[in-house]
């Protein structure tokens, strides 16, 4: 199949040179699996085998493409869609800048996060992983909500500027788990990444829900005061901030137009916590990482906070060329993000309850719905779900109604950062509008932070 | 083509599929234009094709999707092997209400299809507009045009055979400048439907014109202004900010899906129960909200659903009562059974997928509050002791069961004994759903109502994208917490 595929890239590039069009292809294959759970059954059961291309036409500064979803063999389709951006690029118009056309100077290839055993997982296996998760946990009030989603995705890429070719495959699931009462109303949840049939461990799923259902089965649910709490955020909580802080933090071209709460002048200063480290590590396979980016450029790690000093913006070619930057190989669908755990040992609900406290703390898993109010303060806010806690000073245990959160990315990685795990999470941040796009950051299984403001407190779920 | 989907859905029927359909795409086309400080940063077009089968197989749902219709045969026993394995786990045998077999087509209202027109046009139209939005104060200047053409033909094994085409044209313009802080504030425009046309026709530059002089003077007044003070007023919230305080917290929380637990993985659930329609008092009497999916120029009126549910108009609050949701043919029977009565007498019409392969879902037509007899934003204003108006989607943040609320706009104007005082920035006001509209004491009249539309609404998994609209007047609420 790869060889027909890139032959099909070669196939297509023949067809530009000889129209005389300067054109780049990007061919995408998705092989797309979803059992989704509602009410303790299989809500819906599907599955989606689309292949996409992607032709840019270039003409000086001008600029246009043309996307189809397609079939291998069509080929009179895609070279019509050549024909068609090369039609558009006509009637654009110039960009300010010169667009750099990628180079590839050497074909690249990297299968090495595709694991065909994840890939090709039967519906039966997706089955038995939720029963064994689920089993006794669920009763005639408590059910089984959730997603088991995985697949396969491929991506090539040739231009007219040189024969060379690059291929980029991985594999990927993501399992998220949901036990909601239905007269009550609460919800509690886990979730796992896998990007080889190995990673996939139901009894962790199902370790984590247990002792949150045993709680919320038993314990009073209460609203809390407003006011200032110190706070532990779960694995998918910090996920979710570090990804609002990539849209608003440190993409060069974002700040170049106003929409970043770090300026040029903050780098090499600390602006975070000392205890927050921050890289893009291609290097990371349960990220589903690019080794190369689209234009070609190899990828290290990138260093973007050490010890809380920010170390510099992101740069895709576009950006970079309009902002007369340089690039950093950032011209990816997705980045491999891993923020550095910290000294400390708990990296469990259970270790974390254990832990002696001065003061209570409030423990979010999940922040549902978060949205930036000022991109220029790092200002955002969401609302906690599945499974708050409230840990007493007491060493007793509380269940919260959920309360929202609307702070600063500034506060929360910043100097009010008390602790974090040392041990890491692997989470799995993808999302399925459109083409498929793995994507997972890696963070410390727990994060508090003491002095956080609550500005809403729900008085029921 | 449609003989061979007849003789598939006829052949899995056989082998004992309880229902069957088949959505084909022959062709949706995209073209997508974005100017940037004057760059044509995006230039893009885009064509698919292709066809989802849904199959009913002992109450449980296989669905399966292909671009390759080579071998329509295989595509078909996909999506009976992915019911079948579905059936296994199995706690609510999905029934379909009742409908009748259709033969129809619809077809969006335009004059001018935006796919016959020029790009050398489209881009003469943003280069234009993007000319009226570089002045003093603007540090950046945003136009947006997307065109949508789908053409669908949905046939299911009850004998309903529908075709629809459907284009739609979504345009915007923004700008955004720096205050003396060095904070970024924005002011955006994105008309709201006018005529009876979805067309190119619509993009009547006079309107853009006078607009993008609007949000460049708002915008400047915005960048000198002081900070939202933290305090509880009256918010009247104009169409610009209505329509989504309407999407978020009365369309998304009267979904039956959510109601009825189906999306809690992902999008969430909601604080209705099936024991609150008829009994529940959602807002207060001056507020009647419907989903009405026959408004010819809104993107939430497609004619006929994904299940081939006639498009319709129905009443969901009347004067403050909640009466009704958002439905497909699935979730009515199901919530009919579980509440042991009938709540729902059929399918609202309003099951919708984004493409070809996507299963359709409960999705908004037009969520649209009536109009009231409180006379213009002018005179509601008047009416006002200490109140703010408030503009503009700058962030919305919602509890999962849409029962709290967050909201930034873009702009605030004070007001102090029925007068308009000041500008204000960083305006945000927040609350919980059923209080909140409970306090709606003043709602505009026709004049102050407008249809906006939604082109990126966010829901299901595998997650869906869909266009929809809000057919709002400007509505006033009491001590509401704002400034946070």
């Amino acid at each position: 199949m790869k060889e027909q595929i890139l032959d099909t890239l070669r196939d297509l590039r023949a067809y530009a040179l000889k129209k005389g069009v300067e054109a780049s292809f990007l061919y995408h294959e998705e092989d797309s699996y979803l059992m989704r759970f509602a009410n303790s059954a299989i809500s819906l059961n599907t599955n989606e085998r689309l292949i996409r291309l992607e032709i840019t036409a270039y003409k000086d500064r001008q600029r246009a493409s043309y996307g189809l979803i397609t079939a291998l063999g069509k080929t009179d389709e895609m070279q019509h869609g050549v024909d068609i951006a090369a039609e558009m690029v006509q009637h654009a118009q110039p960009l300010s800048y010169q667009p750099t056309i990628p180079l590839y100077t050497e074909s690249f290839s990297d299968e090495s996060a595709y694991d065909p055993a994840l890939a090709t997982l039967s519906n039966q296996e997706r089955l038995r992983f939720f029963n064994r998760v689920a089993a006794g946990l669920e009763t005639d009030a408590i059910q089984l909500s959730g997603i088991f989603a995985c697949g396969a995705n491929t991506l090539a890429q040739i231009n007219t500027r040189a024969e060379h070719t690059q291929y980029f495959k991985t594999s990927d699931a993501q399992i998220s788990i949901v036990l909601s009462h239905t007269a009550l109303k609460w919800e509690v949840s886990a979730e796992q990444s896998a990007q080889q049939k190995a990673d996939l461990d139901p009894d962790v799923l199902r370790r984590d829900l247990a002792f949150l259902v045993e709680h919320y089965r038993h314990d009073t649910p209460q609203q809390l005061p407003l006011g200032t709490y110190d706070v532990v955020f779960g694995p998918s909580a910090i996920a979710d901030l570090l990804n609002f802080m990539g849209f608003i933090g440190y993409n060069g071209g974002l700040m170049k137009r106003g929409y970043s709460f770090l300026k040029e002048d903050q780098v090499n200063q600390r602006i975070m916590s000392p205890q927050f480290t921050l890289t893009d590590d291609p290097t990371r396979r349960e990220t589903f990482p690019f080794r190369r980016d689209m234009m070609g450029m190899p990828r290290q790690p990138f260093p973007l906070f050490a010890n809380g000093v920010f170390k510099g913006f992101v740069w895709s070619q576009d950006e970079a060329d309009e902002f007369g930057a340089q690039p950093t190989g950032h011209t990816v669908p997705h980045t491999s993000i891993v923020m550095q755990g910290g000294d400390a040992a708990a990296s469990t609900l259970e270790e974390l309850v254990a832990l002696p406290r001065e003061n209570d703390v409030l423990y979010i898993p999940y922040l549902h719905y978060m949205n930036i109010v000022n991109p220029s303060k790092g200002l955002i806010t969401g609302s906690s779900r599945f499974g708050a806690l409230l840990l007493k000073q007491d060493d007793s245990v509380a269940v919260p109604y959920n309360v929202r959160l609307t702070q600063s990315l500034l506060d929360i990685f910043g100097d009010k950062v008390a602790w974090l795990s040392q041990a890491q999470v692997i989470v799995n941040t993808s999302s399925s509008y459109g083409a498929r796009n793995p994507r997972a950051i890696i963070v410390p299984a727990l994060m508090q932070v003491n002095g956080l403001e609550i500005s809403h407190s729900n008085s029921s779920y | 083509m449609r003989k061979q989907l007849q003789e598939h859905i006829a052949r899995l029927q056989a082998a004992g599929a309880l229902y069957v359909d088949a959505r084909w795409y022959p062709v949706e086309e995209n073209n997508d234009l974005m100017m940037w400080n004057g760059n044509l940063k995006e230039a893009s077009a885009s064509r698919e094709s292709g066809v989802g089968v849904r199959v009913l197989y002992k109450g449980a749902w296989g669905f399966s999707a292909a671009s390759d219709l080579s071998n329509l045969g295989a595509l078909f026993d996909k999506a009976f092997d992915n019911a079948r394995v579905a059936a296994e786990r199995v706690t609510f045998p999905v029934r379909l209400a009742e409908k009748d077999a259709i033969q129809a087509s619809f077809k969006s209202p335009n004059q001018i299809d935006p796919f016959t027109v020029p790009l050398a046009d489209k881009l003469a139209f943003m280069q234009a507009m993007d000319a009226k939005l570089n002045q003093p104060g603007v540090f950046q200047r945003i136009c947006q045009l997307t065109f949508t053409r789908k053409q669908i033909v949905f046939m299911d094994s009850e004998g309903s055979e529908i075709e629809k085409t459907i284009v739609e044209v979504f345009p915007s313009i923004r700008v955004a400048g720096l205050d003396a802080q060095g904070q970024m504030h924005s002011r955006t425009f994105e008309p709201p439907r006018m005529g009876d046309t979805r067309g190119w026709e619509t993009l009547d530059m006079d309107v853009f014109s006078a607009n993008a002089e609007r949000i460049v003077r708002e915008m400047n007044e915005v960048l000198v202004a002081d900070n939202c003070p933290q305090d509880v007023r009256s918010v009247i919230l104009l169409p610009g900010i209505m329509f989504l305080q309407t999407h978020e917290t009365i369309g998304h929380a009267l979904e039956l899906d959510r109601i009825l637990g189906y999306e809690l993985a992902f999008a969430g659930g909601s604080f209705v129960r099936l024991s609150d329609f008829g009994t529940l008092r959602y807002g207060s009497e001056k507020l009647t909200a419907r989903a009405d999916a026959t408004i010819p120029n809104s993107p939430g009126s497609f004619g006929y659903d994904d299940d081939g549910i006639p498009a319709q108009n129905n009443l969901l609050i009347d004067k403050g009562l909640l009466v009704g949701a958002i439905t497909g043919r699935q979730m009515v029977e199901e919530a009919n059974a579980r509440a042991n009565k009938i709540i729902f007498e059929g399918s609202s019409g309003a099951n919708r997928a984004t493409s070809f392969y996507r299963v359709p879902i409960e999705r908004m037509t037009n969520i649209n509050i009536d109009p009231g007899d409180d006379g213009t934003l002018d005179d509601i204003v008047r009416n006002t002791e200490r109140g703010i108006i408030l503009d503009g989607d700058k962030s919305w943040s919602i509890g999962s069961n849409r029962e709290q609320f967050h909201f930034a706009t873009d702009i605030g104007w004070l007001v102090e004994d029925g007068q308009v005082t000041r500008v204000v920035k960083n305006s945000t006001y927040q609350g919980e759903t059923v209080p909140f509209y409970n306090s709606l004491s003043a709602v505009g009249n026709a004049s102050t109502w407008e249809v906006c539309y939604v082109s990126n609404c966010g829901k299901g998994q595998p997650n869906q994208i869909m266009q929809l609209g809000h057919g709002v007047p400007v509505c006033r609420f009491d001590n509401v917490r704002i400034g946070e």
